[in-house]
């Protein structure tokens, strides 16, 4: 029963569902039960980006300058973003790696964790340029109450699944005595647990982030920390990547088109689902409050951000097949949409780093016609 | 030269297909308010429901989509063409 890293069972990995059936083996793409994945892949990895790459210097100066009810807004969004990115840069691989069973869905979880990681990365990078102690900034993350407030909401779904899959993966279904407590697990509660773990993942990826992001693109729009939203304007690229990654994973799941018995699962998750992307919006407003404690900035205010919190919770919940729980219609901050288009900028490459600029990305499709006006 | 497709929108509001770049450039061009994001094919945004004709991919939808759900951003209209654009 114990997770093998080479599973020699002879099967046929075509007739896997995504997740709970054999351990994956021979890591291959040639057929694929579903080839979206791949693309997925494929995208995030036209994206890749280095956060080196982008100059920090005028931020240093832009921060210096900034009231300090300001900078209260700048580096605890910072500090946010950073937790989200520290859980999202390992839990994929440690919840879902060990149960899943399709290559392709393996490795866009790795290739989805390892993008994640970039975005630690450049937080650091973010970091260490506009503060002259870091260590004050990191530190803070697990001392503020507001913070860890937040890391037990977007974690609770993740480790309460990584527990019970792990004792599933030891010790299989059935009532078991693990250090004197009784433990009864069920593949069927398990697999509840894992669909409300991705409507989780979603909500952290589709609202949350957007939340932050929102935050970010604000000071740009004032033409500050401009070296700071071209680094989130990358993370957001991948983020809007990542959240189609989920969606996609939920909606095979309740299409029946992956494993039969997840359609039974998330219809039954149908409210608790609901209750989640709730709650989310519910606490992404009480942060925007903590956010704009000491003053509002010009643009945004804990209001408005408010507004935003319900609209973006509304677009994802109608994404996911889900009535809207917000009455706001519009976008109450029109002007993110210009920061979260990553191709309708034309800038020459030497300006600037253009997030459209695809490395090794190659067309490999050739058609007859294509020779017609070839000539020896 | 190739044949004018014509665009309806919600039954309400019917235009020519100016060979813009994609679907959703052909509704920005005529003030036609629909959702977007990241143009690219996988935040789903610019998604709506094709009621009539049909369309021709420039790219891949990477996020879910129902039989006759096209993103706006993927394509362009291949004949003349209803589409349904969700309120925004």
């Amino acid at each position: 029963m114990a997770y093998s890293t080479f599973n020699r069972n002879v099967y046929d990995h075509l007739r896997q569902p995504m997740f709970f059936g054999e351990n994956v083996n021979v890591a291959r793409y040639d057929q694929q039960k579903h080839p979206i994945f791949e693309k997925l892949i494929e995208k995030q990895l036209s994206f890749f980006w280095r956060p080196e790459e982008v100059d920090l210097t005028t931020d240093r100066k832009d921060f210096v300058n900034l009231p300090a009810h300001e900078q209260h807004i700048f580096l605890s969004n910072l500090k946010y973003q950073t937790l989200l990115d520290s859980v999202q840069g390992r839990s994929p691989n440690v919840a879902f790696l060990p149960v899943v069973s399709l290559p392709e869905l393996e490795t866009w979880l790795e290739t989805w964790s390892f993008s994640e990681t970039i975005h630690s990365r450049s937080y650091t990078h973010i970091i260490r340029n506009v503060v002259t102690d870091p260590s004050k900034v990191f530190d803070d993350i697990l001392l503020n109450e507001e913070i860890t407030k937040r890391a037990i909401s977007v974690t609770a779904y993740y480790d309460d699944f990584i527990e019970v899959s792990s004792l599933y993966t030891l010790y299989g279904e059935g009532c078991h005595v693990v250090n004197g407590k009784e433990i009864d697990i069920s593949l069927r509660e398990l697999k509840k647990k894992l669909y409300l773990t991705l409507a989780s993942v979603n909500v952290l990826e589709a609202i949350r982030f957007y939340v932050s992001f929102a935050c970010s693109f604000a000071f740009a729009e004032r033409a500050l920390m401009e070296g700071n939203a071209k680094i989130i304007k990358f993370i957001a690229r991948d983020e809007a990547l990542h959240l189609s990654g989920t969606q996609q994973m939920l909606s095979l799941m309740a299409s029946g088109s992956d494993d039969p018995e997840m359609v039974d699962v998330a219809r039954e998750c149908r409210d608790e689902v609901i209750e989640i992307f709730r709650q989310a919006a519910e606490q992404e407003k009480e942060w925007a409050q903590y956010l704009f404690k000491d003053g509002s900035m010009i643009g945004l205010n804990a209001n408005i951000l408010g507004q935003y919190v319900e609209y973006i919770t509304n677009v994802r919940m109608r994404a996911l097949g889900l009535e809207p729980l917000f009455s706001v219609h519009s976008n109450p901050l029109p002007w993110i949409n210009s920061w979260l288009t990553s191709d309708n900028v034309q800038v020459a490459p030497q300006e600037s780093e253009i997030s459209s600029y695809l490395v090794g990305a190659i067309d490999s499709s050739v058609d007859s016609d294509d020779f017609d006006d070839f000539d020896l | 030269m190739d044949a004018v497709r014509r665009i309806r929108v919600n039954d309400s509001l019917e235009f020519d297909y100016q060979q813009e770049f994609s679907l959703l450039d052909a509704l920005e061009a005529r003030a036609v308010p629909v959702l977007h994001s990241c143009r690219g094919g996988y935040c789903g945004c610019c998604k709506v429901r094709l009621s009539e004709g049909r369309v021709s991919w420039h790219q891949d939808s990477l996020v879910p989509l129902q039989d006759d759900e096209i993103l706006c951003c993927c394509c362009t209209p291949l004949t003349a063409i209803a589409i349904n654009v969700p309120e925004c």
